[in-house]
């Protein structure tokens, strides 16, 4: 039954990383950039559903505001995002390998700074020096429900529906949609997909959108797992997020997802058979496994050999 | 795809359109306008000149508060001697394009000089200026005298100066030759004044006035630059490497003893040295192999750990004590197996993969230390408390701790581990070096720029990626054990991922694979913090800014080395041209 337990725990945790993941690998299938700042993408978008719940319904927990919130976090995390592809990474489109990924982590630092720093400094918000509380919501958060002695944690039903939706809606738009098809094109070729008359700088920046629009949806699921956030939340998550990626195959989408479930289910049972203080370094331990043995991932993906 | 991105760095091939600015300025020597171009450009200038000189013996303020006291007519402060100097060098610019000293112009006489300090002039005032606002509570704009406004127009004309002065295609300026005394003699002044504004930097106490000399320094630099002094210094230096080096060496030892027993800048200056000797380490596998670490903090941490875990402290966890060398040698060896086993395997993923792989490592490795602390595994590193007390090191008989005499100066328990730190510096440089010049060295270039026609061509490319990896992470190991004990006490958080962070920075803010550059880096990373202390909340921002604007403005660092200067600038012919004109001195 324990072990029952840990399986349901890691399918939460997995589907928060699954989200993070699917924004690693959109952006490289199509760029073959790891955007190292994406755990910043998500950690701004659990700021920006905060903020809108602080701006508009303070007080109120009634469900309604979810919806609400949930469109606040997505405009902040993809504002940035799209203004990061725009301003830092897309001058460097044809710079050697190592010049966007140093990019990367300074617009991560700087991201996080700019948030511990300035947060607190727009009226009415509290300072984010320290972890802030998120807000509570009617029916999402709350008592567990308890089938068959298994704890279902009303939050983490959250996380896992939303990564459903997302799932669905991301087969949909890759697979039905003339912007998802030209995704696929881009992938495969930028240089013919160009010829063929797709504007691949906006398919660029719909792939970091749409990364970015996950990552806050998952930033809001993690505020009301652990009800709280802080500037911080961005680091740990988005590494695991890529291992995830890496673990599914990067570049692959449903890749990502399983990836996700699979890294979360590992963790939760590795802290459920060992001490749990060591379940991070299981989680980077299997990444490296991933990376030295296969790195195309489970699902596999475009063989990665790139200087 | 890379046909839309325009490259900021190509100004120089014909083809390229050049901004209506430089056009309207530039004009041929030849074309008849000329003189009398540069005749307007050289008056205003002078009057510029004039403007800067008179602001510096003007009051800038009422506030004797502010900058050191600027209150007074015709006594200039420190803050105005540093104008005044830096007008000196806009009147000498001047001078060599007409005038006496003409001949002269012929070596530095690019416009563009001229235009960076006098751009330079004005940005120094308003940064001076506005940093000792921002920094004295109750000090207002309304304090300014007009002592200011004359200088900002004086600096706004020399810079206008600088814009209208004509193009001067300075003749042979790459392999013009001076006697040889003359250009050791350059060389040697060069490193004596730096000795000199360190030491001078160091001691200003009032920020302000910290902020204003770093200004200064900042803007002489960039009008030295930007007048094409640094080119020609590059290749003074290249002829006499030797001399460099070993000047740079006695400055550096000679620098306790311009701190007259003070241990106050000793402290910044060894943790600024540990930090260097690290980054040096970290140059070898980042800037001369390519391969992009992210966990070396680990290797610098697995030597630490070890140097704790083996010494005299009470809190030790292994019973065996053996003298520091043999700790040292054991330390950098741990590291290097942690190198072979993190690296054997993953050294076949390349690129962007095994920069994630080091990162994950680097997180492994402070997960461990603070994991074996008896309660979730055994009990090696105390967890997060780490290991405290570390004793002082002590060479048969000489005590690091104590102060000792060198010819009547102090010499302090920081300045003794400065002079350890510094030898230890001096040998990684002389391994990279050595290396770097080496038929190692040379398949490491190959590889970096083409690894599968590197392995064609029987360059054993999986054995000299273990070599750089493996003896990165012993160099640092080696600096890790004499971090253990300068430190006093070894903790997990010392080692964390922003540390790997710090370190690639100084690499690649410095220059990739060039000595000079990367300890400039390392310097400017961890000095400005230590002095900058009042900055302190806003440190890591502009580190993150930084990154990302030297990415996109200036990839190849501060002190580019030609052939990385060209990886990043590939169609920028005239670089190509001269990148294989050095290449075919050397080797003929």
């Amino acid at each position: 039954m324990d072990l029952l337990q840990q399986l349901v725990n890691g399918l939460t945790l997995g589907s928060l990383y699954a989200l993070i993941a699917v924004g690693y690998t959109v952006v490289y299938g199509i760029v073959q950039l790891i955007n190292f700042a994406h755990g910043e993408v998500f950690m701004i978008g659990a700021f920006g559903g905060l903020t809108t719940y602080l701006a508009l319904f303070q007080g109120t927990t009634a469900w309604w505001t979810l919806p609400i919130m949930l469109v606040g976090a997505v405009a902040a995390s993809v504002l940035t995002a799209v203004v990061m592809e725009r301003v830092a990474y897309r001058p460097l489109r044809s710079a050697p390998r190592l010049a966007p990924l140093i990019t990367a982590i300074g617009i991560s630092v700087f991201l996080q700074e700019l948030v511990r720093l300035f947060y607190g400094k727009i009226p009415g918000l509290p300072d984010a020096k320290s972890r802030l509380p998120f807000p509570r919501i009617d029916g999402v958060t709350g008592p567990a429900f308890s089938i068959g002695g298994l704890d279902f944690q009303r939050p983490a039903l959250f996380t896992m529906g939303s990564l459903a939706v997302c799932a669905a809606f991301l087969w949909w738009f890759i697979n039905r949609t003339k912007q998802g098809r030209a995704m696929q094109a881009v992938s495969q070729d930028p240089d013919t997909a160009r010829l063929m008359g797709i504007d691949v700088d906006r398919i660029i920046v719909t792939a970091f959108a749409l990364g970015a629009a996950l990552a806050a949806i998952a930033g809001v699921a993690q505020g009301l797992q652990n009800n709280n956030i802080d500037f911080r939340m961005g680091f740990m998550a988005g590494l695991k997020a890529f291992t995830a990626a890496v673990l599914g195959g990067i570049g692959n989408v449903a890749g990502a997802v399983v990836g996700g479930l699979t890294l979360g289910v590992v963790e939760a049972l590795a802290s459920q058979l060992g001490p749990t203080a060591w379940k991070d370094v299981w989680a980077f331990g299997l990444l490296i496994l991933v990376l030295v043995f296969r790195p195309q991932g489970i699902m596999g993906a475009r063989v990665v050999d790139r200087a | 795809m890379s046909s839309s991105v325009s490259n900021p760095g190509s100004h120089r091939a014909e083809r390229d359109p050049r901004s209506w600015r430089d056009r309207l300025a530039a004009g041929s020597p030849d074309s008849p306008d000329a003189p009398a171009q540069l005749n307007r450009a050289f008056v205003i200038g002078l009057v510029g000149v004039a403007l800067l000189v008179a602001s510096a013996f003007m009051s800038w303020t009422y506030n004797p508060a502010l900058l050191g006291n600027v209150t007074l007519y015709g006594n200039p402060g420190t803050v105005q001697i540093y104008l005044l100097v830096m007008a000196l060098m806009a009147l000498f610019l001047l001078l060599i394009r007409k005038g006496p000293l003409s001949r002269l112009g012929r070596h530095l006489g690019r416009q563009t000089g001229l235009r960076a300090l006098g751009i330079g002039i004005t940005l120094y005032l308003v940064i001076a200026v506005g940093a000792s606002i921002a920094l004295t509570d109750d000090a207002m704009l309304g304090a300014l005298d007009p002592g200011v406004y004359v200088g900002i127009l004086g600096g706004l004309l020399v810079a206008a100066a600088g814009h209208l002065l004509p193009t001067h295609k300075a003749v042979g300026e790459r392999h013009q030759r001076f006697p040889a005394w003359l250009e050791i003699l350059v060389v040697v002044l060069l490193v004596a004044l730096a000795l000199a504004a360190a030491a001078y930097g160091l001691g200003i106490g009032d920020p302000a006035l910290f902020v204003a000399f770093l200004a200064f320094v900042a803007v002489i630099a960039a009008g030295l630059a930007r007048g094409g002094f640094f080119d020609w210094l590059s290749i003074v230096v290249g002829h006499h490497r030797t001399v460099l080096l070993l000047a740079t060496f006695a400055a550096a030892f000679a620098f306790p003893l311009t701190q007259n027993g003070s241990d106050a800048n000793m402290s910044i200056a060894t943790s600024v040295l540990i930090f260097a000797a690290t980054a040096m380490g970290l140059n070898i596998v980042v800037g001369l192999a390519g391969l992009l670490d992210l966990g070396y903090i680990a290797f610098l941490g697995a030597g630490a750990y070890v140097g704790a875990m083996l010494s005299e402290s009470a809190f030790a966890t292994i019973d065996w004590k053996p003298p520091f060398i043999i700790v040292a040698l054991i330390g950098a060896l741990f590291a290097a197996l942690l190198g072979l086993i993190i690296g054997s395997p993953t050294l076949r993923v390349s690129g962007d993969y095994l920069a994630i792989v080091t990162l994950a490592f680097g997180e492994i490795f402070r997960l461990t230390m603070f994991n074996l602390d008896g309660n979730n595994g055994p009990d090696l590193t105390h967890g997060p408390n780490g290991i405290p007390a570390i004793p002082e090191l002590n060479f048969f008989g000489f005590d690091f701790g104590a102060t000792h005499a060198f010819f009547g100066v102090p010499i302090t328990r920081f300045a003794n581990y400065y002079f350890l730190l510094l030898l230890l510096i001096g040998f990684i440089i002389l391994v990279f070096t050595r290396l770097n010049n080496s038929r190692i060295g040379r398949g490491w270039i190959a590889i970096r720029e083409d690894e599968k026609a590197a392995e064609a061509m029987g360059v054993n490319v999986f054995g000299l990626k273990i070599l750089a990896f493996a003896g990165g992470a012993f160099l640092a190991g080696l600096a890790g054990t004499v971090k253990a004990h300068q430190d006093v006490s070894v903790t997990p958080d010392q080692y964390q991922f922003l540390e790997s962070a710090f370190l690639l920075a100084a690499v690649v803010l410095g220059g990739m694979g060039t000595v000079g550059g990367v300890l400039l880096g390392a310097v400017i990373l961890k000095l400005l913090p230590e002095k900058l202390r009042f900055f302190a909340d806003y440190r890591l921002l502009l580190f993150g800014l930084l990154l990302v604007l030297m990415m996109r403005f200036r990839p190849e660092g501060l002190v580019a080395n030609r052939r990385r200067q060209l990886e990043f600038h590939d169609d920028d012919e005239a670089l190509a041209d001269e990148v294989e004109a050095i290449h075919t001195e050397k080797v003929t």
